[in-house]
């Protein structure tokens, strides 16, 4: 492996072969497969982090370069394989959180007591270039910032510099922590529920925060089966696309999520009808929901009445840039396990959202062959992904 | 599945104001468009730097309705103008808006409105937060805007990578024309410097400093360089294949012949590292990527500002990849126009239009370490170089020419 560039790749030459995560469950990817199907709430406090590596490291940092730390362990990949790597990670916040604590002590305390370093860790890139240095990676490495599709367009970004031939093996992800700033922006939106969020349920009324970080290792086809990795899904297509209608309500009619999802059911080379469950953003806002619910229907017609529809939010809360990422790693494991997470049973169906929900337990899908995962954020943005089984998929 | 990415409009604010014949006047100049920043402390009496590369105050009107503009940041606003700019000056005709990208890099994001947000929030209790600071501060509200005003509903990104940024945004753009997902894409890069920020940076001493018998400015490749010149601003080109461009008979500003990108892990979070041979290898990559052997590039628009450790990295990239050999004429718009805001697009551009470089005003002697004696007047016609190494380790190069 060298850091040579390699001809490019075509589309579904892309696999997933190793995943991270740091979510309200607990830390690793053991505790969000185990709590996400069991179907409950992890709406509560995160465990203690561990010791930092850096003093200047991030509460974003930590969660970002130990997930990754977790994907690439899973990966069996080390030092020497990752050195070529690149990085391709998202985060809507960077270090506010440590932001937030200069601000508060060059209010209490004035400025000979505020700590610069606080302020100066609000990068957005720290997370993915801590990642980057923890990992040694010298290939390309870039930060989207995106709001809350972040971590999805970071996966994007990942597949298009894998399918360029720039890298065989990109570290794909997002980290966000959570800070007052943060939650009192959003409720000034009237965007949060003060119970844990319902999507697609008729008295959802907002979302829950939430904070943590997913990563999953991408490599192309060629070099996994080289080095005989263990493939867990294959990135079959990606697709980004903006409203370009308001900065913070979706389009009603879901019309740019609807060409996002289809664009990347296009680059799969998949049918609406071979989609056999959908991880959608749902975050429970009223909004967010109904138009994600239309720019279903627009997409899938009749079938979005069979298709199974979940959305991990529920159980996690939303993870802000992160959400894209930890929800990618939630999709690869339903398809690898043959079965899709549950949202909680709580609330009153809404006649107006025709999805078939995964409610209470987990729905067996062993045969389950294409997953969709989706993300829309402020700004308009909304991204797609199409994750399929590696055993159904050509992976060329 | 390939389009040649060609530059077609472009709109640029900054400390020179909004005119291209300003800038490239204050390019041959040489001189630093330093203003005061407001509230900072008498050098005399306090060492710390005084000045930054600020937007004056300007008629936006042209390109923003005012109503309008009250209702965005000043980042969105200066991209949403810049955008503009670029759509006006590339006349691109009839476009589906569903196949238009936007692709934005920001450092810093709307810090104003951040930091009224934060202080709001912490003085005053959540409930005092407003709306609209809270969806403007986020970093990619820029981009959200320029989308909405142009009514652009490909790809929105924003990348976020530092002094990098700009450049990485610009290959995402053009790789999204390139692999045919755009049929347009808008790329710029926009930042603020607000005085909190530009002490905080000065407090980290990535400012130059005057000194005795010394004036505050940046000095790029000189031995007694001490810091940037903090620059705030937009810059927006409109990337468009080259056979559309040729369709219709539009001016190329710019052929966008590669670009890549790359990490030095040695580095810390703050600073540059010394990896020195890393980046050089990815810098022929992309130089292999664009066709174009190294002695075939006519000159080099370096990302160097007068950052001790990042003009010493850059200096020795620059000459590792040039194996021995002579280096093309390098110029360091940023002494001029400062750090951040993408004012090193709008250089790049002005590189190609035979914009001529006067000699940065305050540069002392050379430092031996590099070698680098930096080039008076015009670049000559050809393929340039495009070089921005970030601190915390990310670098990014374009290879651009005018055909």
């Amino acid at each position: 492996m060298s850091g040579a560039d390699r001809a490019p790749l075509p589309p579904g030459s892309i696999v997933i072969t190793g995943l991270g995560a740091v979510t309200p469950f607990g830390w690793g990817v053991a505790p969000l497969w185990e709590g996400a199907r069991s179907g409950r709430c992890a709406v509560g406090a995160l465990d203690a982090a561990p010791a930092p590596r850096s003093r200047r490291a991030t509460l974003a940092d930590r969660f970002a370069v130990a997930a990754a730390g977790e994907a690439v362990a899973s990966a069996g990949l080390d030092a020497s394989a990752l050195a070529h790597a690149g990085v391709a990670f998202g985060s809507s916040t960077g270090g506010l959180i440590e932001s937030e604590s200069y601000f508060e002590d060059l209010l209490r305390r004035g400025p000979r007591r505020a700590r610069p370093g606080l302020l100066a860790s609000q990068q957005f890139d720290g997370p993915g270039d801590a990642v980057a240095r923890a990992l040694g990676c010298t290939g390309p490495v870039l930060t989207v910032t995106a709001a809350c599709v972040s971590g999805a367009a970071a996966i994007e970004a990942a597949a298009r510099i894998l399918l360029r031939g720039e890298a065989d093996t990109v570290v794909a992800g997002a980290s966000d922590a959570l800070c007052r700033v943060t939650y009192s922006g959003f409720n000034s939106l009237r965007a949060v529920d003060e119970k844990p969020s319902r999507p697609f349920r008729k008295d959802r009324a907002g979302l829950t925060l939430g904070e943590g970080a997913g990563v999953l290792v991408l490599e192309s086809a060629r070099h996994a089966r080289e080095r005989g990795a263990r493939v867990l899904a294959v990135l079959a297509g990606a697709a980004s696309t903006c409203d370009a209608h308001h900065m913070t309500a979706p389009h009603a009619a879901g019309a740019g999520a609807a060409v996002a999802v289809t664009r990347a059911l296009t680059e799969a080379a998949c049918d609406p009808a071979d989609v056999d469950f959908i991880n959608a953003h749902g975050t429970g806002t009223p909004h967010n929901d109904a138009a994600e619910a239309a720019a279903i229907a627009r997409v899938f017609g009749g079938l979005a009445r069979s298709i199974p529809v979940t959305s991990t939010k529920a159980l996690i809360g939303h993870l802000l840039g992160s959400a894209g990422a930890v929800e990618a790693v939630v999709t690869v494991l339903c398809l690898a396990r043959g079965e899709v997470h549950p949202m909680p049973d709580d609330g009153e169906r809404d006649l107006s959202i025709a999805l078939d929900l995964v409610l209470g337990l987990p729905r067996r899908l062993p045969r389950a062959r294409v997953a969709l995962s989706t993300s829309l954020a402020f700004g308009g943005a909304n991204a797609a992904l199409v994750l399929r089984r590696p055993e159904s998929a050509h992976v060329r | 599945m390939s389009a040649e990415p060609v530059v077609t409009g472009a709109g640029a604010i900054g400390a020179w104001g909004v005119e291209r014949r300003a800038l490239h006047g204050a390019l041959a100049a040489g001189h630093p468009l330093a203003r005061r920043v407001e509230g900072t402390p008498d050098a005399a009496t306090v060492p710390a730097a005084a000045c930054a590369a600020l937007v004056p105050v300007l008629d936006l009107s042209p390109w923003l309705a005012p109503a309008h503009a009250r209702r965005m940041a000043m980042t969105s606003r200066w991209s949403v103008a810049a955008a503009r700019m670029a759509v006006e000056e590339a006349r691109p005709g009839p476009r589906d808006g569903g196949r238009t990208a936007v692709v934005m890099a920001t450092a810093f994001g709307s810090v104003w409105f951040t930091e009224r947000l934060v202080r709001q929030v912490l003085d005053e209790g959540p409930q005092a937060a407003q709306p609209f600071y809270f969806s403007e501060c986020v970093a990619n509200a820029a981009a959200g805007q320029v989308a909405i005003a142009e009514g652009a509903r490909g790809a929105n990104v924003t990348i976020a990578q530092r002094e990098a940024g700009p450049l990485i945004a610009l290959s995402q753009a053009a790789a999204e024309v390139r692999e045919e997902r755009a049929e347009a894409a808008l790329a710029g890069a926009v930042d603020e410097m607000s005085p909190l920020l530009h002490r905080l940076l000065d407090r980290y001493r990535a400012l130059a400093r005057g000194a005795a018998g010394r004036a505050e400015a940046p000095r790029p490749f000189d031995l007694r360089r001490d810091g940037v010149l903090a620059g705030e601003g937009a810059a927006v080109l409109l990337v468009e294949p080259a056979a559309t461009a040729r369709a219709r008979g539009a001016r190329t500003l710019a052929r966008i012949r590669g670009t890549g990108s790359a990490f030095d892990p040695t580095a810390t979070e703050s600073d540059w590292g010394e990896g020195v041979e890393t980046l050089a290898a990815a810098l022929h990559r992309t130089l292999r990527r664009a066709g174009v052997a190294p002695e075939e590039i006519a000159g080099i628009v370096s990302g160097a500002s007068g950052a001790r450790r990042g003009d010493a990295l850059e200096g020795k990239v620059l000459r590792s990849a040039w194996s021995g050999r002579t280096l093309p004429p390098i110029v360091a718009p940023k002494a001029v126009v400062g750090e951040y805001g993408g004012g090193i697009l709008a250089c790049a551009l002005a590189a190609l239009d035979g914009a001529s470089f006067g000699r940065p005003t305050q540069l002392t002697e050379h430092d031996p370490q590099m070698g680098i004696d930096l080039h008076t007047g015009s670049i000559p016609h050809g393929p340039i170089l495009v070089s921005a190494l970030a601190a915390g380790g990310a670098a990014a190069w374009v290879v651009m020419d005018r055909p």
